[in-house]
């Protein structure tokens, strides 16, 4: 069993992130910066050259090869550096979205159904990729770059040090409008990310609901819905802009009044005596080397932002606390379910009251109940797949909360009421677990009468078919869903709403196929239809979340006036059923 | 049609200069603030030259002669110069961030309005994280370079050609050799961008893989908890994130190839130079003090063509974002409206000739289907699932055009009614009912601008003129009673009763129920059945189902198996073949 590895930690600073990556992250700014100070050495290596030349013994074999290998440390440094900076980078990215899938794996379907999965998505690409973005621009350049501030401040201390405090006092300048800076556009970049999830919202709907969008020609709709949210991720991007077009120029304007303030302040010390011209000179040359690192920090500075922003909401998904609580109990299930008051209710809205009831093994019950009565969530409730407000429910006389989750799913069948395809062969859809056998497949294939509509695919059970793909009807993917349910050969299986889209022929071979092949499941089943289940243990009239009534066909029709009314709506029909 | 984006077709290499041409038609109303910027990225690198200009005149001049007078004064006009740089610095940035989102917005707007003309065949066949994709993050791979990178790459070029042409200016012979080495990373780019490029591609597939993989999982959660199968999320997702990784890093390295060579380039041109210069000393017609500034002046070339490098592959970054783009851009869709002014005298509201089709090339699902469906009249189509039934109905509505045949509306070409006629007279509930996230009114509103603006009260008589009302009381907060587009809130019967509501406010002439009832339980179906009934004596009804009682009262039944549609005679008739499988 998975142990959730709760190293609970307070939502840190994006740095923290890179603390595992300590050894790249130190070799690659170890590269840098050899290569940048090989690339100092070059011009003097050149100035020696002519210095030679114009003493009069200059020979080229020494120069060429000296500046030959200079140059290619350099070429083999700086694409080592860039190397590793990709590698990290990317390890960073693939690291960050494997925990988040980790994270994600391990929540509850009703975690999943709270959060949205258009910020899930983009927590997972654009997200990662921003700070994927940090380690790969930011990290080297602002090393480099604080590097170079504080050595050429320190001489520039040593040289003249009122002149010096002058371009120091430059610092907490810049410093104060990074600050201010940084502090509006975090937020602007928090809410333009969450203009992203809603533009992934708007392109994921449209495109599920094309067809939708053609039969009522709302294509104008939604292009005006996309065109809304663009609009305010334009506006997002463009105030993001403001603000940044207004810090560069401030602070190259801030560096170039430092610049003239040296030459008014140091003019006037050449002039009056205190200072050399030499010491000017150089003063100013280190003046000019300190202006290009403010200014890429000034550029890296959106990079920051944006990563933590995004990093932050990130942290958000990372830290949300471990829902799914698991059980340890493993048993073979013979199929006993009870219900004991159970309640449940979505927000303020009640969905189940008070439901109590109980299978016992091997017996088959049937629900029905108008739209809406709680029937799915009943079913929801039985699977685990929410919890209960309040109430128990216990299988094999266990709280199924004590269950061990995975073998717990391995033994209940569900097959959804809308079909869930995934993108892979026929087969691979129905054989979806580890237990499932060559044997147990088979036999769920049989049973559902897949092959039926397989064998006229172009590749049998080994098509690939999808989601939204037109190689399966409605009332195919339902079988599919029950083959997939069967192929577990659960104790217990689970049905909602099974037959809605398959012909009546077919569900009556389905069903019959069923009965005889897994004779010994507890089958509930929720349905519309009364004609199919009449013969059922039990069947439970669910009515607005209540449990109207309770018992066999017999004892619902003398006693439920509610059943009898739903048994008459189907009389014409159910006479033909009946029939045969 | 083939519309799979990942599929193409037409595998054609375009070139840079040809996918660049076809960007900027895009952008092409942005050009006069492109040229504003254009100015403002030449006036910022004049000023920035200035300043140091200016400066090392004052040392020069007045600090060394010690006039204080002149100092301030140079300080003075350094001031404004200063100041007017900031101005230019931040019009320079603002100018081109403001091109770069506006290119961003554009393209996204561009490229979801083409999803919007595109056929219901066309999302069939793509993936719903790789279109979002495509939408999202290869667009943003253009705004980067837009608004970061553009202008950096002019400014570059316009410093390396100015540079270029004074080493000329002040020796030929020299300045052919400083070149060599720039010429050599020409070369080298050239060679290698096709390269680059590819793998920048293949990284923007994989993003797109790994987005459709997550997309995929996050909607199949239920069934990957069901079925105790986190694992297999994992896994997909691992493989997924794997194959990114590898081409990430594979990209990573080819983009970062063009620094590094263009850095050894540049020192390699030092040399060259010192070697030659030297040569050129010893022969007399050079100087020592020349080759000193000459050495400075080709690293004025030197440095700008580094930085090109750098933004070389922020190039090829967007160009393959581009392609992605284009991809889209480029689909026609094959369903627009034809011109005919035939029309059949005598003809049925709708009748299919002849009709043959398939999804895919080589599979026909519809035989030869000939249907006459009649004014007021209500049809049923019955048969075993796969039979065909839906598909028929997709022709009905046009949601695809027949391979072979033809379908008339009023005696007419389906095809010649543009698509606010036909969807206006055609209605069509399909079999997965589609909500957006929203309230119930928004919902049955969907599509239809006749409503638009009615109050919620005057929104409630129009439903109760269309006996609808009793449907809306199913929702507890009625009109305003909140939706989403997936999760578990809204019951799937629920669904279907909005998509009813939805589909019979807008008064078809047309009514076709895919099994549009199938998850509503027969009390409020008897309902439904009763509100259909009373639609204006003009409407026709075709419904597909397979409870019976939903088409008991149909005037005529056609049995749908095969791909072949036949008439199935009577009620009786139709039971006997649906329940014993007695098909003659």
């Amino acid at each position: 069993m998975k142990q959730p590895s709760g190293k609970e930690k307070k939502p840190s600073g994006i740095f923290t992130l890179l603390r595992p990556y300590k050894g790249l992250i130190t070799l690659l700014v170890l590269f840098a910066l050899m290569g940048n100070s090989l690339n100092l050495w070059l011009p003097k290596i050149i100035g020696q050259g002519i210095d030679d030349f114009s003493h009069g013994h200059f020979v080229y074999k020494p120069l060429i090869i000296k500046f030959g290998l200079a140059a290619l440390l350099i070429f083999v440094f700086t694409y080592l550096q860039n190397i590793i900076q990709t590698y990290a980078s990317e390890k960073v990215a693939k690291n960050l979205r494997e925990r988040l899938a980790e994270k994600i794996s391990r929540q509850s379907y009703a975690w999943m159904e709270q959060s949205n999965p258009s910020r899930l998505l983009t927590n997972l690409t654009a997200d990662v990729d921003s700070i994927k973005l940090f380690v790969s621009q930011a990290i080297v350049s602002l090393v480099s770059s604080i590097f170079i501030i504080i050595g050429a401040s320190i001489l520039l201390l040593t040289i003249d040090w009122k002149l010096a405090l002058v371009v120091i006092a430059a610092i907490p300048i810049m410093g104060t409008a990074f600050f201010f800076v940084l502090k509006k556009v975090r937020t602007l970049f928090m809410k333009s990310r969450e203009i992203m999830d809603r533009l992934n919202k708007v392109i994921n709907e449209s495109i599920l609901g094309a067809a939708l969008i053609n039969v009522v020609n709302a294509q104008q709709r939604e292009y005006e819905k996309f065109l809304d949210a663009n609009g305010k991720a334009l506006d997002f991007g463009l105030s993001i802009l403001k603000l940044f077009a207004g810090l560069i120029p401030v602070i190259v304007f801030t560096a170039n009044m430092t610049g003239l303030a040296i030459l008014a302040l140091g003019g006037r010390f050449v002039i009056d005596g205190s200072m050399t011209i030499g010491d000017f000179a150089a003063f100013n040359s280190y003046l000019t080397l300190l202006i290009f690192p403010i200014l890429v920090i000034g550029f890296m500075s959106n990079v920051i932002a944006q990563a933590t922003a995004s990093y932050q909401r990130i942290s958000g998904v990372l830290h949300s606390p471990d829902m799914l609580e698991t059980g340890s109990l493993v048993k073979n299930l013979e199929g006993d379910i009870t219900c004991e008051h159970v309640s449940l209710s979505y927000g303020e809205k009640p969905v189940l009251k008070d439901i109590s009831f109980s299978v016992k093994a091997g017996s088959k019950i049937a629900i029905i109940g108008p739209t809406a009565a709680g029937k799915t969530q009943l079913l929801y409730l039985l699977m685990r797949l929410i919890k209960p407000d309040e109430g128990t429910i216990r299988m094999d006389g266990e709280d199924i909360a004590a269950y061990e989750s995975e073998s717990f799913h391995q033994q209940v069948g569900f097959v959804f009421q809308d079909s869930v395809v995934f993108n892979m062969s026929v087969r691979e859809n129905i054989a979806f677990s580890d237990v499932v056998t060559d044997a147990s497949l088979e036999k769920a294939i049989t049973t559902a009468e897949v092959k039926e509509f397989t064998d006229q695919l172009p590749e049998k059970l080994s098509t690939t078919v999808s989601e939204r793909g037109t190689s399966l009807s409605g009332g195919q993917k339902q079988r599919l869903m029950l083959a997939r349910a069967l192929a577990l050969n659960p104790k217990i299986l689970l049905l909602d709403d099974f037959t809605a889209r398959v012909d009546t022929r077919t569900e009556r071979k389905i069903l019959a196929n069923v009965h005889r092949n897994y004779p010994d499941l507890t089958l509930v089943s929720v349905t519309q239809k009364i004609g199919a289940v009449t013969h059922y243990d039990q069947i439970i009239l669910l009515m607005q979340g209540e449990m109207i009534a309770a018992g066999t066909h017999e004892e619902l029709m003398e006693k439920s006036p509610d059943y009898v009314q739903i048994f008459n709506s189907q009389q014409s029909t159910s006479n033909y059923e009946l029939q045969s | 049609m083939n519309y799979n984006l990942n599929k193409p077709a037409t595998v054609k290499g375009v070139s840079n200069y040809t996918a660049f041409k076809g960007l900027l038609r895009l952008i092409s109303h942005e050009k006069s603030k492109l040229a504003v910027a254009l100015l403002a990225t030449i006036g910022t690198s004049g000023l920035n030259l200035l300043g140091p200009l200016l400066t090392a005149y004052a040392i020069d001049t007045y600090v060394m002669q010690k006039q204080y007078h002149g100092v301030l004064v140079y300080s003075g006009i350094l001031l404004a110069v200063y100041f007017a740089s900031f101005g230019i610095n931040y019009l320079q940035t603002k100018l081109m961030g403001t091109v770069g989102q506006r290119t961003l917005y554009t393209l996204r707007n561009a490229v979801f309005h083409k999803l919007q003309q595109l056929p219901v065949a066309f999302f069939n066949q793509n993936k719903a994280g790789d279109l979002i994709s495509r939408v999202n993050n290869d667009t943003d791979k253009l705004n980067q370079f837009f608004s970061q990178s553009l202008m950096q790459f002019v400014g570059s070029i316009i410093s390396m050609t100015g540079a270029g042409i004074f080493l000329f200016s002040l020796n030929v012979k020299l300045g052919a050799v400083a070149l060599i080495p720039a010429l050599l990373s020409l070369i080298f780019t050239r060679l290698l961008s096709p390269w680059v490029k590819k793998k920048n591609a293949a990284n923007l597939k994989t993003v797109g893989g790994l987005s459709a993989e997550i997309q995929e999982s996050l909607s199949n959660f239920k069934v990957v908890v069901a079925f105790g199968r986190r694992d297999y999320f994992m896994q997909r997702f691992n493989e997924a994130n794997e194959k990114n990784y590898t081409s990430a890093t594979a990209m990573g390295i080819a983009n970062n190839v063009f620094m590094p060579f263009y850095s050894l380039m540049a020192s390699l041109a030092q040399l060259m130079i010192l070697a030659y210069g030297v040569y050129l000393i010893s022969t007399g017609s050079f100087t020592i003090g020349l080759l000193v500034s000459y050495i400075a002046y080709a690293n004025y070339f030197y440095s700008p063509l580094r930085q090109l490098a750098a933004l070389w592959a922020n190039f090829q970054t967007a160009m393959a974002g581009w392609e992605r783009i284009s991809e889209i851009l480029v689909l026609e869709n094959n369903m627009g409206t034809i011109e005919t002014h035939a029309r059949q005298e005598g003809a049925p509201l709708l009748e299919m000739q002849q009709v043959h089709f398939g999804y895919t090339e080589d599979r026909e699902i519809l035989h030869n289907i000939n249907l006459r469906l009649e004014q007021g009249k209500t049809y049923a189509l019955v048969g075993p699932t796969g039979g065909g039934k839906t598909t028929t109905a997709s022709l009905i509505a046009r949601l695809y055009d027949p391979v072979k045949g033809n379908v008339l509306l009023d005696g007419k070409d389906i095809r010649s009614y543009n698509a606010a006629e036909r969807t206006r007279r055609i209605g069509f509930i399909l079999q997965d009912p589609i909500l957006f996230t929203g309230t119930v009114r928004e919902n049955i509103l969907y599509g239809n601008e006749e409503y638009e603006n009615y109050t919620n009260d005057q929104l409630e008589e129009v439903l109760r003129a269309a006996n609808l009302e009793k449907l809306l009381g199913l929702f507890e907060k009625g009109l305003e009673t909140p939706v989403q587009s997936a999760g578990e809130g809204v019951s799937l019967g629920q669904k279907q009763l909005i998509a009813f509501m939805r589909a019979v406010l807008r008064k078809p002439d047309l009514l076709i129920l895919d099994e549009a009832t199938a998850n509503i339980d027969t009390v409020t179906e008897k309902l439904l059945g009763e509100i259909l009934d009373k639609l204006p004596a003009t409407t026709t009804r075709v419904i597909i189902a397979h409870r019976l009682n939903t088409i008991e009262n149909a005037d005529e039944i056609f049995f749908v198996n095969d791909g072949a549609v036949t008439n199935a005679g009577s009620f009786h008739q139709v039971v006997d073949q649906l329940m014993h499988g007695n098909k003659n």
